[in-house]
Formats: structure tokens, sequence, C-alpha cells
């Protein structure tokens, strides 16, 4: 082999390199930049059009009320299951004087938010891809943003703000309802003997200041993180795509925003 | 004497001047176009390729970049404008196109108000008003709420049409409006339709495939265009 012929090697090689570097971080850099986005668009009076509002309070009826029975039977069986369990357990072992805080550790700090996550991300997430995916593909945001009607504005940002508001309120129904069913599940088998009132005094009074913060931040984020990658990843579809690329691609993405906003919280409020 | 006497506004609504498109490999070729429409004024375009259509009024709308040249709509440069004031300006403009555009999430009547809403600080009952009085003179029974898949092609049409001329648009950029099949009232509801615009002083653009969709309206004065790979050139005659 000649020189010639080592360096268009060489090139070759850097070039296959730079094109595998610099789509990694691809995705990742486009939701900074349209989380920045959402976030200037929706402190600016001007931007909440009827258009917007429009599409904002569809999003969120859509989001709660197809997320709640889901949200509901899944607190239903993590309260049974989950709940129960540590408390037997945590008797069994002579630590009761540790429930509340190992379930406000373990359950309401880590392990709602994901949950509350991964249900938005199933039940609504996923339609908000294929809805953005076959709106992009089919060029009908080409033709809004001919009329003048930005599509970021009318539809990102709405969603993105129904989901941040939905996963709160789905993560405080999930964390209510678990935490009742669990005392219900223990004061029938007569593990617990104190009154309810009593059970969720002792988890909040187990809460560290910090997850006053924490807890409702992962599951605003969350929601945040989710409805935004599933409209960007909507957003960002070739003519190639369909909805057997696009929805796997999208899950493995809204699952990765979910886990990494869970443990990014985590660490900059220490409870790691 | 002439104080206080308002002067007729002849600035072109829509103007290109030797306005280059940025080519992407098919399409509009990048050559120089020139074109300028007053308050009033049908413009026809031939263009018997679809692609080169909806970007040569996608050139006029400032979407597509322009390399060199300048693209002015009401006196406003769309290159100098940031992007809030370009999507407040295609506010605008009526536009027919050949991807109508309908989002299937919401009714009809939500997509034909869509872009007023947007646009404008009209209220909702305004809104509807006007949106049912074009819908009657488009040959529908009213504002259709059902979703847009579930209408007619030509019930589409219509409504498309009650889009387009919803809020006295200043420019109607008209991608191939009418078809020689549609049916003889609603080809006549257009055209009056067409006709009270342009008197209320809106300029249009009219690109389509064929000569004899519009044969029955043109006049000699009008400017008639060929768009095609050498460009926009002007055709004399009908």
């Amino acid at each position: 082999m000649n020189l010639p012929e080592r360096f268009t090697l060489i090139h070759r090689g850097l070039a296959v390199l730079g094109r595998f570097t610099r789509a990694q971080p691809r995705f990742f850099l486009l939701m900074v930049g349209g989380g920045w986005g959402v976030f200037c668009e929706a402190v600016r009076p001007s931007s909440w059009r009827r258009t917007v509002r429009i599409e904002f309070w569809r999003s969120l009826r859509q989001l709660i009320g197809g997320g709640f029975v889901s949200t509901v039977v899944v607190a239903f069986i993590t309260g049974l299951g989950l709940v129960s369990q540590a408390v037997y357990w945590l008797g069994f072992a002579g630590l009761a004087q540790k429930t509340g805080g190992i379930l406000s550790s373990v359950l309401l700090r880590e392990i709602a938010p994901v949950l509350v996550g991964v249900i938005l991300l199933g039940r609504s997430g996923m339609l908000m891809l294929a809805d953005m995916g076959n709106l992009t593909t089919q060029g009908r945001l080409n033709t809004l943003n001919g009329m003048g009607i930005d599509p970021f504005l009318v539809f990102v940002v709405p969603r993105s703000i129904a989901m941040t508001l939905s996963a709160f309120t789905l993560g405080i129904l999930f964390s209510v309802i678990a935490l009742t069913m669990g005392y219900v599940a223990c004061w029938v088998e007569g593990i617990v003997t104190v009154s309810v009132w009593s059970f969720i005094f002792e988890v909040i009074n187990s809460m560290q200041p910090g997850d006053y913060i924490g807890i409702p931040l992962k599951f605003f984020m969350s929601g945040f993180a989710v409805g935004l990658c599933c409209c960007l990843s909507g957003l960002d579809v070739t003519a190639e795509d369909n909805l057997t690329t696009m929805l796997p691609r999208g899950f493995s993405r809204g699952m990765m925003s979910i886990l990494a906003i869970n443990v990014l919280v985590d660490i900059i409020l220490g409870s790691v | 004497m002439s104080q206080g006497v308002s002067q007729p506004d002849y600035t072109p609504v829509l103007e290109l001047r030797e306005a280059v498109p940025i080519f992407d490999e098919e399409g509009l070729s990048p050559l120089k176009y020139t074109l300028a429409v007053e308050p009033g004024d049908c413009v026809f375009i031939e263009s018997r390729d679809d692609l080169q259509t909806a970007q040569f009024t996608n050139l006029c709308a400032g979407i597509l970049p322009i390399g060199s040249g300048k693209v002015r709509c009401m006196g406003l440069e769309w290159q100098a404008l940031d992007e809030r004031r370009a999507h407040a300006l295609r506010g605008r403009i009526g536009r027919i196109s050949e991807d109508s555009g309908w989002i299937d999430l919401y009714g009809m009547h939500l997509n034909i108000l869509w872009p007023r809403l947007h646009h404008s600080r009209s209220s909702y009952a305004k809104l509807v008003e006007e949106a049912v009085a074009l819908a009657l003179r488009f040959g529908l029974p009213g504002l259709p709420t059902q979703l847009p898949e579930r209408l007619s092609a030509l019930d589409r049409k219509r409504a498309e049409y009650v889009r387009a001329f919803m809020g006295r648009p200043s420019l109607l950029l008209l991608e191939n409006p009418l078809s020689l099949a549609a049916p003889k009232e609603l080809y006549n509801a257009f055209l009056s339709e067409l006709t009270a615009a342009r008197e209320r002083g809106c300029a249009v653009v009219w690109i389509g495939a064929e000569r004899s969709a519009w044969s029955g309206y043109a006049q000699p004065n009008m400017q008639k265009f060929r768009l095609g790979d050498n460009g926009l050139i002007e055709v004399r005659g009908v």
C-alpha cells in the first residue's frame, strides 16, 4: 500500500469515527436546545395563543384522563406488594421504626417517579410520538409553517408542559394510593396497629428537607423529559422511518431520559 | 387641495427581485426569479411540476431560503424578519396547497379556524360566523365538525377554500386551486370570492398545471408566466 492510499484509509477511518462521535450526543443536544426553547416560549405570555391553549388542554385531558386508571392500578399493586412487604419484613427484623424512612426513600423518591414516567411514556408518550411522526412524514407540519404557525410552538410547547403537570399530578396520586393500600394490606393482616394518619405522618416525618424539593422535581422533570423526548423524536423522523422504527427508538430514548433525570436529581440533591 | 386625500398604495404585495433559491438537488432551478404582484392583481403561473410549484409558493412565502436577490411581502423583506415576525406576516397569506395540511387530531371546524385562532384576536364566535358564511357560499351546509378524513374530497376542497379566504388575506397563494372536474357552482363560487378578495386589494398568485382552469377568468392585461427548469418565463396572450 503506497502513501496516498494509506492517507485515504486514515481519512475514511477518521470520518467514520467523527460521524459516530457526532451522532451520539446529537439527540441529547437536541433535547437541551428543545428544553431551553420550551422554557423560553412558555414564560412568554404572547406564546399562549388560543391554538396553543387548545392543544395544551387537549393534551392535559388526554394525559391525566388516559393515565389515571393505569396509575391507580399500578399504585394499588405497588401498595399491596411493595409497601406491605416492606412493613412486614422491617417489623420482622425489628426495624419497624425505620419503616417511614425506607418507604419515603424507596417508594416516594425512587420508585414513584420512575413508574409514573414509564406509565406516561407507554400510555401517552408513544401516542404523542406517533402523532408527531405522522404529521412530520406527511408534510403537515410544513403546511402549518406555510400558514405562519410554528409547529414547535403549537405542539411541542403545550405537550411538554402538559406532560410535566400530569407527571406531577399522577405522581402524587400514585404515592398517596400506594401508601394507603400498603397500610390497608398491613392493617388487614394485623401487621400495623397505628391509625392511617400516624402511618402517613411517620412516612412524612422521615422525609429529609431535600425530599420536599427532590420528589416534586423528579416528577416534574421526568414528565418534561418524556414529553419533550417524544415530541422531538417525532419531529426528528426521516422519510424512511415508520412506526416500527419510530416507536422503539422513542421508547428507549424516553426510558433513558427518565432514568437519567432520576440519577441527576439524586446526585444534585445529594441523595445518593 | 390634495392634502388629506389618501393616495392608493401601489407597493407590490409580493415582489421577487432576482431572487435565486438555494438549489437542493431537485425542485426549483437556481435561476433569478423576478415577479411583482400589486394589490388586486392576479398572476397566473403555469407549472407542471408539483415540487417546483410547492417550492415556488414557499419561495413567495419566505420559507425557501435564497442565495441572492430579494423577496418582499407587503414591503417587508423575508430575510430581514426574525422568525416571529415572519410567522406573523405569513398569517396574512391565504394558501391553498397540494397537501392541504389537515391535522387529523382536530375536527374540520378547528382545522379551518386554526390559522385565524393563532394569528388574530377576533372572538371565537365572530370567527365561526365568518367561517359559516364562507362555508355556505362554497356549498357546505355549515361549518363541518367531523374529522377531515371523514369528509369527502370535494368537501375537503370546499373547506380549504373557506380556510384560505378567512380573515381577508392580503395575498393568496393558490396551488392548483381548481379542478375542471369540480361542480360548476363551486367553480363560480370560488371565482366570485376571488374577485371580491381582489376588489378588497388582495393580490393573487394562481399556480396551476392546466391553463384551461383559469382561461375563463383570465383577462388579457393580467400577467401570465410559465414555471419550469428555465425559471419563470413571462407568456404573452392567454
